[in-house]
């Protein structure tokens, strides 16, 4: 317990770590799976190694104390006072950026479903801002794109064909069901923020690969994207999916030859991500053995 | 391609032939947007897809010489842009949880995306 319950903490860092370096080549769609699936895990543990350093404050509450039935009998204390105080602090903040961030998110989705047709699968705003999204789905709707005739005139028919296969493929993937899941890993644990950024970028990268097998042509698939980006420089304040050059790193892997399959590159994640198992099944038992001591 | 194409979303056509008509920014025959649309769809479609979209008033046509010609209605889609703007204009933080096409980028990167672009050009010409 007491070295095991920080060590989920610590865990967080080698997945960072390996982020950047699996998103930066190989096939998008594994790395982006496997990244999601172990961000949520790491930062489940995390915060479940919180909840445990901060639930043993509740051994100094007075009326706990009282129903003590051996008060001579020194209770184990695992975790020093002010540790235990700095968890739970640190608990406090995880809910209110985790609140935020799916607050965030649901009302973006929520304004951006109600522009336009309900039924339409594509909505067309007459705006000069070259832009194309895809607006998910609820149960009850299909999800959607949306384009702006800025976008619409800026491309030829050709580089058309590759924005709406590229947005078709985020809604036909699910793509927001993985940034979801990393955005509120990140939330919880904010040593995980550089991990949704790559999970980030590499659903672009995915779309971008489904788009150019789709209309067969990648040089074609590259040159829409830089085109659509370089249109879209002028926009201020606008946050970047994995620090400078996304689109860059998007052109360029359009013009190298399609990434092809290297599973060994997943497979430090996902032994992580039993390693996390394993020590949060230790610090489970010790807690229960502990709270068992209390009572 | 085609079993791809057999398998697509309903609206997808029409999402390609309002792609179209909005990008040419003037009436078009079907046999116009048939060659604009590329080679995949049949001229037989394309008509079917104007007339539907027509039924759905979310193009307007006229009578021109044998055919029709037509274009896309303006105020839906303007007041699609006001409502989009309301949502996205400003808020960075908002287009952060967003899957959008264009990536944004900085001066360096918009002149390294500019040769990038020049070669992607260069060699689907060639």
């Amino acid at each position: 317990m007491r070295l095991a319950v920080y060590l989920p903490l610590l865990l967080a860092l080698p997945l960072t770590l390996a982020a950047r370096p699996m998103a930066a080549r190989g096939r998008p769609g594994p790395a982006a799976w496997t990244l999601s699936a172990v961000a949520l895990l790491a930062a489940a543990c995390s915060t479940w190694s919180l909840v445990v350093l901060a639930l043993t404050l509740l051994d100094d509450v007075p009326p706990l104390s009282a129903l003590d039935n051996h008060p001579a009998i020194e209770l184990p204390e695992p975790v020093p006072g002010p540790v235990a105080l700095v968890a739970a602090v640190l608990l406090l903040g995880a809910a209110v950026r985790v609140f935020r961030a799916v607050r965030l998110r649901i009302t973006t989705f929520r304004d951006l479903r109600a522009v336009g047709a309900p039924d339409e699968a594509m909505v067309v705003a007459d705006w000069s801002e070259p832009m194309a999204v895809a607006v998910p789905g609820t149960i009850r709707r299909r999800g959607r794109l949306l384009v702006t005739t800025g976008i619409l005139k800026l491309l030829d028919a050709d580089e058309r064909r590759v924005v709406l296969a590229h947005e078709r493929a985020h809604l036909e993937r699910g793509h927001h069901r993985l940034t979801a899941a990393t955005a509120v890993a990140a939330a919880l644990n904010p040593l995980l923020i550089p991990v949704r950024d790559a999970v980030g970028y590499l659903v672009e990268r995915w779309a971008d690969e489904d788009a150019a097998a789709e209309v067969g042509d990648r040089r074609l698939t590259a040159q829409a994207v830089a085109r659509a980006s370089l249109a879209a420089t002028t926009r201020p304040g606008t946050v970047l999916g994995i620090g400078g050059g996304v689109a860059v790193q998007r052109v360029r892997a359009l013009l190298d030859p399609p990434p092809t399959g290297s599973r060994r590159r997943l497979i430090a994640p996902v032994a992580l991500g039993v390693v996390l198992l394993a020590v949060v099944t230790v610090i489970t038992v010790e807690f229960v053995a502990l709270a068992q001591a209390w009572i | 391609m085609t079993t791809k194409d057999g398998r697509r979303a309903p609206g997808t056509l029409e999402a390609s032939v309002m792609a179209v008509l909005w990008a040419a920014g003037r009436p078009m025959s079907a046999t116009e947007v048939q060659q604009e649309v590329g080679g995949e769809l049949a001229y037989n479609t394309v008509q079917t897809i104007l007339i539907r979209l027509h039924e759905k008033k979310t193009v307007e046509r006229r009578r021109a010489g044998r055919g029709h010609v037509y274009w896309p209605v303006e105020d839906e889609s303007t007041a699609a842009a006001s409502q989009m703007r309301a949502a996205l204009a400003n808020r960075p933080d908002r287009h952060a949880v967003l899957q959008r096409f264009a990536a944004s980028l900085d001066e360096s990167d918009a002149d390294l995306l500019r040769q990038l672009l020049g070669v992607a050009e260069r060699k689907r010409g060639a």
